[in-house]
């Protein structure tokens, strides 16, 4: 365990680069799009933004990143596969979930402000979650687990099995979707599987299917780990 | 003394490749080893194996008399400084942090005295390091860790003379005062000969040689004169390589060698000189994989016994 936080501290040693990052390019999106609707003027609907995203993306490059080039460097100096793993999930988890209550109050001040003034939506969540407060936090922690994991599930996919590795999950991705896909269509499913989306609700899809996403996907990262080589 | 690596029939072969073959042997605590070997001849490979880096096909490895992989408790007393080591982009001073966080026995003092040693620039992004300084950095690490076990693979890449000296002379001050094991895998060898306790020879997968460095200086000797009384002399050990000259013969062999073949030597009229660790070494690979290459001038045997 004490290994296992020593990781998650060694993560965070360049700290103006971990937070600097996901934070700097939001805030360069935000400031974007504030001054583009800001001249504007008034738009009718009110204008909605996918900049949000763009956090999220960062994070899942950092998390390609970490197993692409922290994954040698740390198993280098001498910890195990294991601590690096958990200690890994762990420095990440700890920004999900702050970053996550970040967003959650810029989001209420967003709402406060009236959209910053000119009804602009950039941290609300697209799908309505306002009812429930715990649900909201959730919806926007939740997806930087499942991305992350994601990006760290594919980058150890490289990084044991290298190009080879990576052409077979694509091809195996391709395969796999698109044999659903002509299979949806040719049985005529695809009217039942949007209607299937639309009954869902935002918290299903933003906090419940994410969820149970990440955890098997966590649990294959580790096993993939447990025999890479750095 | 209980040995701190112990290391049984170890073996690792890659498709169609065998990097370590059945390799046996053990190193006992607060020595320096010299891991010697031609390129490719499985010392990283080795080392890897010993560190949980890399899986062994078979054979048995046990590191302070447990096994490595995934086992915090070796791994936090282990130091790995290899020249092919990738850093993420982040400062030196970073880097060190990172190091010191890992490695319980840090000497912080010591990180930075080296530092200022190898003129290392803290503030600058490991990224764009120099070849040189990013071996020091390495060396750093691998000193200012005092890991009980702490290898070196080939750790001076694109160091000047200068610095690689300063590399020699930290590592026996500092090992003098704070022993531990080393081991040390270098090319260089007439460089690290003095600082070289034991010599464990690689070549091609297989172990030609694990003896006491001292033991070996006089067990490798080269003999020179007439090719009669060369002849004569050599009949006592293993003859690894020759030379030819005319009449005159220059022979390096491997025997037990005591005061009385000096003697004999002398009375053939023979010159006798202890080999230098790096001609033995070579001498050895050679000898057994016959692969010299002879002089314009001369004309080379060799065999091994």
């Amino acid at each position: 365990m004490n290994r296992v936080l020593t990781v998650a501290r060694l993560q965070f040693v360049a700290w103006p680069l971990v937070f600097g990052w996901p934070w700097g390019i939001l805030a360069l999106s935000f400031l974007v799009n504030l001054a583009l609707f800001g001249s504007i003027g008034d738009v009718d609907p009110a204008p909605v933004t996918g900049g949000l995203s763009s956090i999220y993306i960062v994070m899942l490059v950092a998390c390609v990143t970490t197993i692409t080039q922290d994954f040698p460097f740390i198993i280098g100096l001498g910890v195990s596969r294991r601590s690096f793993y958990l200690g890994n999930l762990l420095q990440f988890g700890a920004q999900a979930v702050a970053y996550a209550a970040v967003l959650y109050l810029l989001a209420v001040v967003e709402e406060a402000t009236g959209g910053w003034g000119i009804e602009l939506t950039f941290f609300g969540l697209p799908l309505l979650l306002v009812d429930n407060p715990v649900l909201r936090y959730l919806a926007f922690a939740i997806p930087f687990l499942l991305l992350g994991l994601l990006g760290i599930a594919i980058a150890l996919v490289f990084k044991r099995w290298g190009v080879n590795g990576m052409l077979t999950l694509s091809a195996a991705a391709i395969v796999g979707f698109g044999g659903l896909g002509v299979l949806a269509t040719w049985r005529g499913w695809w009217p039942a599987i949007g209607g299937w989306f639309a009954d869902q609700s935002g918290g299903a899809l933003l906090v419940g299917y994410p969820a149970l996403l990440a955890v098997p996907l966590a649990a294959v990262s580790y096993l993939i780990i447990r025999r890479a080589a750095p | 003394m209980s040995p701190v690596v112990t290391v049984t029939d170890l073996t690792k072969r890659y498709r169609g490749v065998t990097a370590l073959d059945r390799v046996s042997f053990s190193l006992t605590e607060n020595r320096i080893y010299g891991l010697l070997g031609r390129n490719g001849a499985g010392k990283t490979t080795l080392m890897q194996i010993l560190t949980a880096q890399n899986f062994a096909t078979s054979g048995e490895v046990t590191v302070f008399g447990e096994q490595p992989y995934e086992n915090e408790r070796v791994l936090s007393r282990t130091s790995f400084i290899k020249e092919s080591q990738t850093y993420p982009s982040m400062g030196v001073h970073h880097v060190l942090r990172a190091a010191s966080l890992v490695h319980p026995g840090w000497d912080d003092e010591f990180a930075q005295q080296l530092t200022d040693d190898f003129r290392l620039p803290l503030r600058r992004n490991v990224r764009k390091l120099s070849r040189g300084m990013l071996s020091s950095l390495g060396i750093i690490i691998g000193l200012a860790s005092r890991a009980p076990l702490t290898f070196f693979d080939e750790p001076y890449l694109g160091l000047d003379a200068v610095a690689r000296q300063i590399f020699y002379d930290r590592l026996l001050a500092d090992y003098t005062e704070h022993p531990r094991t080393v081991v040390l895998s270098t090319h260089l060898i007439d460089e690290v000969s003095e600082l070289i306790e034991h010599v464990l020879l690689i070549d091609a997968g297989r172990l030609l040689l694990d003896a006491e460095a001292e033991t070996l200086r006089g067990q490798v000797l080269t003999v020179s004169g007439p090719t009669a009384a060369v002849d004569e002399f050599t009949r006592t050990g293993a003859e690894l390589h020759r030379t030819r000259l005319g009449g005159t013969a220059r022979a390096t062999v491997r025997g037990d060698f005591g005061p009385a073949d000096h003697d004999r030597a002398r009375t053939l009229g023979l010159m006798l000189e202890a080999s230098s660790l790096q001609d033995t070494v070579v001498r050895l690979t050679t000898a057994r994989t016959g692969s010299a290459p002879a002089g314009a001038e001369a004309t080379s045997k060799e065999k091994f016994r």
